[in-house]
């Protein structure tokens, strides 16, 4: 009896002591708490792309999906169909959280370690990224959390915003102390293969960040008020340093994201699988666009564009139905799609196997050789890459400079038609370079010295020639237009910022006349297509909203702008 | 801790010098005059001295005492007190004093207490009411029979998870479902998601679905924190304590007895809408192969065929189509309802139970099997428990149980079908085209693939429920083991170690072919495994002094409890032979998820029940934990609770047969509640390689928080339970007041800090209701008898505080930019927050003139709460004679719902609310500016009137008012009535069973959910608002294409031999 209570005391006794050891079991064995920054550039660059690339597959992603569509390269039934895509849109709020928490935290940790370990190349790199990527939140939403952004560790859960006109000049020094640590030499831990962009060729990020401080000086001259003759001055500071900081001059040059063919972990263009993959298709190719590169609107009246193939796909022949039954409220021949702003009874019609869709250049998709597919994943490759800034892209930057009156003369040339011209041919040269990279077994012939490219080029230069100083313009910045294809931020900046190129307007009289627009005659071999009314009631945005989810967890974020369309980024020449 | 250590030791060694004292015992048995039955819990005194001690639970004693004392006083709480001399092996039987009938209740911790002196509101359901009502879900045939528990279903299919709450929302982020406990271990309730339930994935199952409702003995709920408290950080919800008869083994003494029951169920769908049959497919009134039926009208000109929806059917069938590759333009009324089938329940359950006195056991085998209403969807479970208890001649009981269950869920995967990527099997199938006949039609092409009138679009409905699965196995093993120790006549000491481990398994196919993943078939395999061990040790000290005058009861408890889950789920894509679902079978494979968990606590907790003349208790309890998940610094946190009662009718000596008994009751409670594991400390997650060759990580965008302290939940309850008319009327009303504070929550911080979600302490969330429980025997006589019973339920729930200077807080996010539930101060839990449409300042819509349609407002706002305002029940049985009817009704009161079904079926224009369409409509309201929001102004300066017309179509499918429509317009206002249950039975008499085995039969025949109304739906949707797309989740009140309720009737047989 006794014994047995004895027991009793011993065995609660041993479950009582030593618990403190027994509660130590908090240490999470599922995650590491440190890694190398080698694991973290290659996400960096991933999902910095992903912030700005569009897409809408399983992939989500970015901006680019309804700035498309803002820049009327896209159309869609989605919300930024009639301007309307606003602070609780998807792509939105999903490249606001890609941006500060899937790209810049990883960014300062990367500055913070190289630092720390002296690799001045990651710091470098990290640097470029983060001001570009900056630079293209300051040109999209204006004013963004930056001085206080990603400072949690200290103590900074909700970051104010700042003015995009103080962020940039911070931006600017951001990349002259990135290119310092870039040009610094012998270091230990280099980026190899985890720079995914440039293999570590610190060379190439050295050109990046000298290009994008030629980007940013032009995008400033526009509002009211500027100092052009100190924007002139800073940008040939650029141009006359170019043997010890170069600027992007080749093709192979171009900061762009490489894209691969492999499907998982999806590795492919974003928009390859929204596209391609997705069963249901919300991505149109706009009418208007394709109106100008056929040469069927007056801006290029009569000019058609050798690149129509290799940047979009059509599902149908010429003289093909509809595949089941499906029916059109566009089409020209085996180009079919849905208008901006249509009320139309037929825009709602499914058209998934029969719509146009993205060709090779803007994704990866399929060149377009006539076979009319219905595409599906293995039609295309998805490795285009994603292109941030290009070579076209900075002599299209010179050839506009010249055109302004900025500068007088660039390094490719002192007048804007010559450096037009050089822009003109490294676009088609630029397709060619994508078109060989994304080809998967398909023949596609090189647009570089082709006779119609040729042909179109001297057509533009001539109409170039004849035009007036606004026409111009219009024509240098409507090529880049057409040539950024896919990189919608850029072009939803020029348009602000120079009013180039023209935008299709559901309530301008001569676009759509009493709110009606006529698809061209014969334009499907099912029947006479009817005039399709197009309306837009909201204005055109200035810029975008913010994504809701800072809006309302963000207790120093400002009000959300309730009219985008009176909310201007520094540099919009609108802004008083 | 080592204090405590010191005391527990200093208490056992008192005791070990008092065992010393000792020279005389006596044992025996006390019984109830009533029904035989032994008591348990009767305090057994000797006469004249302090010295006692209580039956155990088989009614035995042993009790010590020295020669010279002869009687020994025998009492019990409602029984009449006896003194009889002491003689050994005395079996002693106590009358009941219907003056004081008392009943004992399991309370926390499995310590048993008489009602009377309980200070908090407690409930039981005797769960063999549950059984041959038709419903294989226990949880659900509690529906509307407890005040104060809110029981929501999920979807209509076999298996889908039920949701129970108690006192509402406590916690913002956590786990807001009570505690369950089976036979002294927590059952892991939790549900098992493998994919987001927006954009796919299952009907899932929860854990209390693999309990069988004919193993259990006993279910009692403790609804508030001062009930709770002694069970610790998991009880701020409530607790629900389960007791199987294999974990309850009785050792009375009585011959074997074979119980077999056996039932039989159809299910169908509760209710289809009312499809109109006059307009097919197409948009305006012309015919398009479209999902809309607002094409032309059935028989007008030139509409009387249409091409074959898809090429597939005229290719891979061409026989069964004329020449022309035409059909019929014509309705096809009964085009949903040939989608499903008759379901069928069957349950067989067979029982064994004996004892000698001594040692007694208990088997249950059983077996249910649930067929859906929706093809290839299932839900069976068998279990076996077995359990036995012995009286050791020493003195110790040993008891001990052991369960084991196997679950397996076959169903069809559901969600928002426009997510890219997904494809859900009711996409279409409630708001099929009025001249599709896709049931009438092959669904699939001779290798496999679907097809459907819009491949890209949907996947034949028929065709997903046989390839689109999730098939969900789980195994559960519950066993645990107890001793019990009558140390002294006054000491008794018990311990129970227990565990409870789920072995989840699952496969999730999208086959080849489906609209989802690109048509390549995508695999995800999900193994999940949780074990939770629990030991508790108990140290009970029952004192009376000063001739009962008081009574003292003491309780010290040690409680350990560790749990692990593993889980591991991998993506295979692209299946390589049509077929074969597994992960060799395909292309590349994922890891989703491989993750270990480890959590532990240490809990010391007391109670000291104090009582005086029987009639006032005060009950003090306190609890410390110590928990693994917290800093060190802080992971020791003590809570106290306190409660007393008052049974005035006998203080006051006011009792009469009308007034028969009164109590009044207060209790105060704090309870605090730890983290989860892993919260303090920042990780990084490996990601999947770039190319399959570089390796890539990012630093997780939850910030952790080393900092963490306790959270707690602050809870006041007041209640009184009053008896009239000889106790045939008894009213019990609670009123209760909970606040938690600090929550560890991972609470959404802007992205702009880098983070998306942070671990603080924050907030203060508060839930204020009543209950009120009426049972009234309206009639009693010999032959006919009935009885009525009704609850009452309402909880009004408020978000105190949440961080300075932040708007809101997404609960968790849905749909970006249609429908989120939030948090946000002075506002209810995760009221429905959505889209809407400009107002002038009148509240007066705004038109677009262009269009003659609404304008969207950029700003969300609130556009419903699914908190319901009150909820009621009511149930009644009639007797007469062998003949019995019972009956539940009950009534939800408000509460909204998101619905994509209501919203799907009017904006496709398929049932009779929207058949009136010939015409067209001016939406009343004033011409605004799309930009400014603001309403457009004539030139003096007056609104300006719509006279623009629209469509039907557009109202419906523009931006309006069901599809495409801001979400205002599609959240609903949840109120609905239901008839649960009716069951009609017939209990044959026992003399007509003499010449038979049997020693009694029952059989009845039932119905579940045959009616239902839901009045402020619109009409003709049938829709019942009591599904929900997401199980047991916080996130309640939206309906995303959810498989519809069902109904049920059955025939049930119960035999005993």
């Amino acid at each position: 009896m006794k014994m047995k209570k004895i027991l009793f005391i011993l065995f609660i006794s041993t479950l009582l002591v030593g618990c403190n050891g027994w509660l130590d079991v908090n240490k999470d064995p599922n995650n590491p708490q440190d890694v190398p920054m080698s694991l973290l550039l290659p996400s960096v660059e991933l999902n910095a792309t992903y912030v700005l690339a569009p897409g809408s597959g399983s992939l989500g992603t970015g901006l680019g999906e309804d700035l498309g569509v803002y820049t009327h390269q896209l159309s869609t039934r989605e919300a930024a169909n009639v301007y309307g895509a606003d602070g609780s849109e998807y792509y939105l709020r999903n490249a606001w959280s890609g941006m500060y928490i899937s790209t810049l935290q990883n960014l300062d940790i990367i500055i913070t370690k190289s630092g720390e370990s002296n690799a001045p190349y990651y710091e470098g790199i990290a640097k470029v990224i983060k001001a570009y990527m900056y630079s293209q939140f300051v040109d999209v939403f204006g004013d963004v959390p930056f001085t206080e952004a990603n400072k949690k560790a200290d103590g900074i859960v909700y970051p104010k915003f700042d003015n995009g006109v103080d962020i940039y000049p911070a931006l600017i020094t951001m990349l002259d102390d990135a290119i310092a640590k870039l040009k610094t030499t012998a270091t230990v831990t280099v980026p190899k293969t985890d720079d995914l962009i440039f293999g570590g060729d610190v060379t190439k990020w050295i050109k990046t960040a000298n290009t994008i401080k030629l980007k940013l000086y032009t995008q400033t001259y526009n509002q009211k008020g500027a100092d052009k003759a100190a924007i002139g001055a800073k940008i040939k500071a650029i141009f006359d340093n170019l043997a010890t900081t170069p600027l992007i001059a080749a093709t192979a040059d171009g900061f762009m994201f490489p894209f691969v063919s492999q499907r998982t972990p999806d590795n492919r263009h974003p928009a390859y699988g929204g596209t391609y993959e997705a069963t249901q298709k919300t991505t149109n190719i706009s009418p208007w666009f394709f109106e100008i590169l056929k040469g069927i609107n007056p801006v290029f009246s009569g000019i058609v564009d050798p690149r129509i193939p290799y940047y979009f796909y059509n599902q149908l022949k010429p003289s093909q139905t509809g595949k089941d039954g499906n029916k059109f409220e566009y089409r020209v021949g085996g180009f079919a799609s849905i208008y901006f702003g249509s009320t139309g009874p037929d825009n709602g019609a499914a058209q998934d196997k029969s719509q146009t869709v993205y060709g090779i250049y803007p994704c990866g998709g399929r060149y377009d050789q006539g076979d009319a597919l219905t595409v599906d994943k293995s039609s295309g490759t998805g490795a285009a890459p994603y292109r941030f800034l290009t070579y076209a892209d900075r002599l299209f930057l010179e050839a506009e400079l010249l055109q302004a009156g900025i500068i007088t003369t660039t390094p490719d040339g002192n007048d804007a038609k010559t450096v037009l011209n050089a822009a003109m041919v490294e676009a088609f040269r630029l397709v060619d370079y994508v078109a060989a990279k994304a080809n998967g077994s398909q023949t596609i012939p090189v647009l570089t010295g082709a006779t119609k490219t040729n042909t179109y080029i001297t057509s533009i230069l001539s109409l170039f020639d004849a035009g007036d100083a606004n026409k111009k313009m219009e024509i240098i910045m409507t090529q880049k237009w057409i040539s950024s294809f896919g990189s919608f931020v850029d072009q939803y900046t020029d348009y602000r910022r120079t009013g180039y190129p023209k935008m299709f307007d559901p309530n301008d009289a001569t676009m759509a006349p009493s709110g009606f627009v006529t698809p061209p005659a014969g334009g499907d071999p099912d029947r006479t297509l009817p005039p399709v009314k197009v309306s837009c009631s909201l204005a055109y945005p200035r810029s975008l909203a913010w994504s809701i989810d800072e809006i309302n967890v963000n207790k120093n974020a400002p009000k959300q702008k309730t009219d985008p369309s009176t909310y201007y980024v520094f540099w919009d020449p609108k802004k008083n | 801790m080592r204090k405590l250590t010191f005391l527990l030791t200093c208490l056992f060694l008192v005791s070990v010098g008092l065992v010393n004292a000792q020279s005389k015992s006596i044992s025996g048995k006390v019984f109830s005059a009533d029904d035989g039955q032994p008591i348990i819990g009767a305090t057994v005194r000797v006469q004249g001295t302090a010295v006692g001690t209580i039956t155990d639970t088989d009614g035995n004693f042993r009790i010590n005492f020295s020669g010279n004392e002869k009687k020994l006083v025998f009492s019990y709480v409602g029984m009449k007190t006896q003194e009889v001399e002491a003689t050994n092996n005395m079996r002693v039987s106590l009358a009941s004093d219907s003056k004081l009938i008392d009943e004992v209740v399991v309370t926390a911790v499995g310590i048993k207490r008489s009602s009377k002196s309980i200070g908090y509101a407690t409930a039981t359901m005797n769960p063999e009411d549950a059984l041959g009502k038709s419903q294989p879900d226990f949880l659900k045939s509690m529906q509307g029979k407890v005040a104060g528990v809110d029981i929501r279903s999920s979807q209509g299919t076999p298996g889908a998870a039920t949701r129970i709450n108690i006192r509402g929302n406590s916690s913002f982020f956590g786990n807001n479902e009570p505690l369950i406990i089976v036979d002294g271990v927590p059952l892991d309730n939790s549900q098992v998601a493998t994919s987001n339930q927006t954009s796919g994935g299952g009907a899932y199952s929860n854990g209390f679905s693999s309990l069988d409702p004919n193993d259990m003995a006993s279910m009692t709920i403790l609804k508030g924190s001062a009930a709770a408290a002694l069970y610790g950080s998991r009880a701020s919800n409530g607790v629900i304590i389960i007791k199987t008869k294999s974990g309850s083994v009785n050792t009375a003494k009585k011959k074997l007895e074979v119980s077999l029951s056996s039932s039989w169920s159809t299910e169908n769908v509760a209710n289809l809408p009312d499809y109109q049959n006059t307009y097919g497919a197409g948009s305006n009134f012309t015919y398009s192969n479209s999902n809309g039926s607002w094409g032309p009208k059935f028989g007008s000109a030139g509409n009387d065929s249409v091409p074959v929806q898809n090429g597939d059917w005229t290719k891979y069938y061409p026989g069964s189509f004329p020449s022309s590759k035409k059909v019929a333009y014509k309705a096809q009324p009964n085009n949903v309802k040939d989608l499903f089938q008759t379901g069928l329940v069957a349950e067989n359950s067979i029982n064994l139970a004996g004892g000698n006195g001594k040692s007694a056991f208990n088997a249950t085998l059983s077996n249910m099997n649930n067929k859906g209403y929706v093809p290839n969807s299932k839900y069976e479970r068998s279990s076996i428990s077995l359990g036995g208890s012995s009286n050791l001649a020493n003195g110790l009981t040993i008891h001990g149980s052991m369960i084991f269950s196997n679950t397996s869920q076959l169903g069809s995967q559901f969600g928002e079908n426009q997510v890219d990527g997904a494809s859900s099997s009711f996409a279409r199938t409630l708001f099929l085209a009025r001249n599709w006949d896709l049931a009438g039609l092959p669904y699939e092409t001779p290798t496999g693939l679907p097809i459907s009138t819009n491949n890209s679009q949907y996947d034949n409905p028929l065709w997903d429920f046989q390839h689109n699965t999730v098939t969900t196995n789980v195994d559960r093993i519950m066993a645990n083991f107890g001793l019990d120790y009558q140390i002294l006549p006054w000491l008794n000491a018990s311990y129970t170690l227990g565990t409870n481990v789920q072995n989840l398994s699952r496969k999730e196919i999208i086959d080849l072919g489906s609209r989802a993943v690109g048509g390549v078939g995508q695999l995800k395999t999900d193994k999940y495994r949780n074990s939770e061990f629990e030991s508790t040790f108990l140290l009970t000290a029952q004192k009376d002094f000063l001739d009962d005058l008081f009574s003292v009861k003491v309780t010290l408890g040690h409680n350990l409890n560790e749990r692990n889950t593993a889980r591991q789920a991998i993506q295979g894509s692209e299946l390589i032979v049509p077929g074969i679902y597994n992960l060799s079978n395909t292309k590349t494979q994922t890891v989703l998820t491989d993750e270990t968990s480890q959590r532990r606590l240490i809990g010391l907790f007391g109670n000291v029940t104090l009582g005086y003349k029987n009639y006032v208790f005060i009950d003090i309890t306190g609890r410390n934990d110590w928990s693994s998940t917290l800093p060190v610094a802080n992971r020791s946190y003590f809570y106290p609770g306190v409660t007393g009662s008052f049974i005035f009718t006998d203080a006051l000596n006011i009792k009469s047969d009308i007034f028969s008994y009164g109590k009044i009751r207060a209790g105060w409670a704090k309870v605090g509640r730890d983290a989860d594991p892993y919260s303090l400390v920042n990780t990084y997650s490996i990601n999947l390689p770039y190319n399959n060759s570089v390796n890539s990580a990012t630093l997780s965008a939850v910030s952790k928080n080393p900092t963490l302290q306790p959270e707690f939940t602050h809870e006041l309850e007041l209640g009184t339970q009053l008896e009239f008319f000889k106790r045939r009327l008894a009213f019990d009303f609670t009123w209760y007041n909970k606040i938690s504070t600090n929550q560890i929550a991972k609470v959404t911080i802007p992205a702009s800090s880098g983070y998306d979600s942070y671990y603080m302490n924050f907030g203060k969330i508060q839930n204020k209701g009543i209950e009120i429980d009426v049972t009234a025997k309206v009639i009693d006589t010999k032959d006919f008898n009935w009885t009525l019973h009704y609850t009452f339920t309402k909880n009004k729930n408020t978000v105190l505080e949440l961080i300075d200077g932040v708007d809101r807080i997404a609960l968790s996010n849905v749909l970006s930019g249609s429908i989120n539930p939030y948090l946000e101060k002075g506002m209810p839990f995760g009221y429905l927050r959505g889209t809407v449409n400009y107002r002038d300042e009148n509240g007066n819509l705004l038109i677009d003139r262009s269009t003659g349609l609404l304008i969207k407002d950029p700003n969300e706002k609130m556009v419903g709460d699914p908190n319901p305002d009150f909820k009621m029940g009511l149930g009644t049985t009639f007797t007469y004679k062998n003949f019995f009817l019972t009956a539940q009704v009950d009534w939800t009161k408000g509460g909204d719902i998101y619905s994509t079904t209501v919203s799907t079926l009017l904006g496709r224009g398929v049932t009779k609310d929207t058949e009136d369409r010939e015409h067209t409509w001016v939406i009343p309201g004033y011409y605004g500016d799309a930009n400014t929001g603001k309403p457009l102004l004539d030139a003096s300066g007056n609104e300006i009137a719509n006279t623009t017309a629209v469509t039907t179509n557009d109202l419906y499918f523009g931006n309006s008012f069901a599809i495409n429509s801001q979400t205002e317009w599609n959240v609903y206002d949840a109120t609905v009535y239901h008839l649960r249950e009716l069951t009609f039975g017939y209990n044959v008499p026992k003399k007509l069973l003499t010449k038979t085995p049997f020693g009694s039969a029952t059989i009845s025949f039932s119905g579940h959910n045959l009616w239902y109304w839901a009045p402020n739906v619109p009409k003709h949707t049938n829709f019942d608002p009591e599904v929900n797309s997401y199980g047991t989740s916080s996130v309640q009140g939206i309906e995303l294409s959810a498989a519809p309720t069902t109904k049920r009737f059955g025939v049930n047989v119960k035999l005993t031999f």
